[in-house]
């Protein structure tokens, strides 16, 4: 998983089925010095994924990407790149 | 898989339900001549893996789906804690 600061959300106007009645957010993922700074700062390329946890505009995430972004919705065929698994409380940084 | 090296700890409520219990680190890829890569990533560790310590990252899920269930979005674990990198331009490298 990649850590990754929701930016916004998407609305679809026509989507495939599988995608209807799911969040998307837009997801811009963190350097980690930008992570060791706290300065709320990403850095790297924007992304789509699927959020099933309501995560807010300005938290971090962690997203999976690859096949097994689509597991939470097996059996079910879902054309998903990144998934949104885990909204971080805090992160501890021993140097 | 990859090498990489646990920088800390992750403290997350919120999370896919298959995920209750998991331990998650934040960790950095290593290059080949041991450096780290700019972006972290979050791995689960079942292991017990130290802060500072060098991994051996898995990305594959079927590990993740035999514990954790089909449904699980874990793809990132740490199969094993690494002793020691002989490199060939790094000699001693050891147990240092």
């Amino acid at each position: 998983m990649r850590l990754g600061i929701v930016r916004g959300h998407v609305t679809l106007n026509l989507a495939v089925q599988a995608f209807l009645a799911k969040t998307l957010v837009v997801l811009e993922p963190v350097t980690m010095e930008n992570l060791c700074a706290g300065n709320g700062l990403g850095g790297g390329k924007a992304l789509v994924a699927i959020d099933s946890l309501g995560a807010a505009e300005g938290q971090v995430v962690a997203f999976t990407e690859g096949r097994e972004a689509s597991n939470p919705f097996w059996p079910d065929a879902v054309p998903v790149d990144a998934y949104c698994s885990l909204i971080v409380d805090s992160i501890s940084i021993q140097p | 898989m990859f090498l990489a090296r646990i920088g800390g700890t992750v403290v997350a409520a919120s999370k896919h339900p298959t995920l209750d219990g998991c331990r998650f680190l934040i960790a950095q890829r290593l290059e080949a001549d041991g450096s780290a890569a700019s972006e972290p990533i979050v791995v689960v560790d079942w292991l017990g893996a130290p802060s500072g310590a060098t991994v051996l990252v898995s990305t594959d899920g079927d590990i993740a789906r035999t514990r954790l269930g089909n449904t699980t979005p874990a793809r990132m674990v740490i199969v094993g804690i690494v002793d020691a990198v002989p490199r060939a331009n790094a000699r001693g490298g050891g147990s240092a």
